[in-house]
């Protein structure tokens, strides 16, 4: 019961939703429980994130709780989860009409300020501080050190100039048409090629997957095998 | 140790202090570059240009903070464009962290900048859980997906959304995007509902992106700050992406160069040691 009931929900599920887009069905019952279906996942994506949070801040508290290493980590953690969910959550008309402006998630409101001024700085911060990795990277390891890997850091060294223009400048004083044929020949070339390869061996792959699903034969998803 | 190898095992952190060198010596010496726009880009701008004015655009926020420099110049470029042509736009985003705020932020300033009023103009609709069927669902009926806008009025007070239920009432989207989420655009909104999709996305996810352009399934493409420059040159604003050009320049080629001397080393090194 366990098993068949979810597999029987993923089936007609699937079959509804397989049939919708292959169809035109904005007008029978196919197209009306499709969209159904699809509120329902909408709403049922909302709660994970409710499940996310509290386990979020269950787990951390639990760190706080037992002083655990680390357990400042934790504690900013937590708090962190509660100055962006409260501030959020307060209904405008809750507060005084001259802070109603904090309460919500519009601009101008604490929720707002706390990503504008913390949140966006420090995960740009974070991004940022690749740019230094990725540096000192490719001193150590991008070496030519087989035919494959001189190909890789020719092709890499050419589209790094081409996508700037003081590169693209210097390719020009080489050859006016040299931007011109690293575009045509690597980008929309040698590249859509692989990269299409790979879309379609992915996208192959996610149809076999699906199928599995479907047909009940692939039942990790529910947490066995 | 021998020069070759000592030049080998460079500390790590003369890198890190060229590196912060790169980055903010264009700061204190601005320099400007003439930007010249590739096929993809143009391909766009022209998609965008032959739009009738005063029709529908959805315009997607689907970016988190940390890509910020090189998607929010995109999207601001295309704000241009298309309040320029008087082109009224629906806004949202696919990402739970800041997509909301931002796609707020960026079209209200840039609304401001037209004179264009909110709910008339553009409706910027926020975010909703489990893209995929967002992305399918709004193709029946955004209402059902968007009972509300992003500051929860509803759709049915909202001027602009008495017209504009469903894909079918758009002419185009524009999806500027810093992940995976481009392939859904594509696979799902404009494989089942016809609609032209056209993209700016972040530097490292462009090349994937040429797979769709070729086949047609992508209209147009914007990769990285050079792509956001390049919109910003056809559309006559040359702002943030435009600047930072030269920081990107000076980047790139002083990557370049480190590999450069990293192999140079390498080789060197690996001679002298078979000589011995």
């Amino acid at each position: 019961m366990r098993t068949t009931v979810p597999v029987a929900i993923a089936f007609v599920s699937g079959i509804i939703m397989l049939v919708s887009f292959f169809f035109r069905t904005e007008d029978n019952v196919f197209g009306d429980a499709s969209q159904q279906l699809l509120i329902w996942s909408s709403i049922i994506g909302g709660f994970s994130f409710l499940l996310g949070a509290i386990s979020i801040v269950r787990v951390n508290w639990r760190n706080v709780r037992l002083k655990k290493s680390g357990w400042g980590y934790n504690l900013l953690t937590v708090l962190a989860v509660f100055a962006m969910l409260v501030p959020a959550l307060i209904k405008k008309g809750w507060l005084p009409e001259s802070m109603a402006h904090l309460a919500g998630r519009d601009a101008g409101s604490i929720y707002d300020w706390i990503f504008i001024y913390v949140a966006t700085p420090m995960s740009q911060t974070m991004f940022a501080v690749l740019a230094f990795y990725i540096a000192s990277a490719a001193y150590r390891a991008f070496r030519a050190r087989s035919a494959e890997a001189t190909l890789l850091l020719i092709t890499a060294s050419l589209v790094m100039l081409w996508r700037v223009p003081m590169g693209e400048a210097l390719l020009n004083s080489i050859h006016p048409g040299l931007p011109g044929w690293i575009n045509t020949y690597v980008m929309s070339g040698i590249n859509l090629s692989v990269q299409r390869g790979i879309l379609l061996g992915a996208a192959l792959g996610a149809a076999s997957f699906s199928l599995r699903i479907l047909l009940g034969i692939e039942r990790t998803y529910m947490g066995r095998g | 140790m021998s020069f070759w190898d000592r030049i080998s095992r460079l500390d790590r952190r003369w890198i890190y202090l060229l590196v912060w060198l790169t980055v903010i010596t264009p700061l204190f010496l601005p320099a400007t570059f003439p930007i010249s726009v590739t096929p993809e880009a143009r391909q766009l701008y022209d998609a965008v240009q032959a739009l009738p004015d005063s029709c529908v655009v959805l315009l997607t926020f689907d970016t988190y903070p940390n890509a910020l420099a090189e998607t929010e110049p995109m999207a601001r470029a295309a704000l241009h464009h298309l309040f320029r042509k008087h082109i009224r736009v629906v806004t949202l985003t696919t990402i739970p962290l800041g997509g909301p705020s931002i796609a707020e932020r960026v079209t209200r300033e840039l609304a401001a900048t037209y004179r264009k009023t909110y709910g008339v103009d553009f409706v910027n609709l926020g975010y909703k859980p489990n893209y995929v069927s967002v992305l399918k669902g709004l193709g029946t009926s955004i209402e059902s997906i968007y009972p509300t806008d992003n500051s929860g009025t509803p759709l049915a007070q909202l001027p602009l959304m008495q017209n504009v239920k469903s894909y079918s009432d758009m002419k185009f989207i524009f999806v500027v995007t810093d992940n995976g989420i481009i392939d859904y655009w594509i696979s799902i909104v404009n494989a089942q509902f016809k609609i032209p999709v056209g993209a700016g996305v972040t530097a490292v996810m462009a090349p994937k992106q040429y797979a769709y352009v070729g086949s047609g399934q992508m209209t147009g493409l914007l990769g990285g700050m050079k792509g956001a420059a390049e919109y910003e040159e056809l559309v006559d604003k040359h702002a943030l992406a435009t600047r930072g050009m030269g920081i990107q320049s000076l980047i790139h080629i002083l990557l370049i160069v480190l590999i450069g001397i990293g192999n140079l080393a390498y080789f060197m090194g690996r001679r002298k040691r078979g000589a011995a």
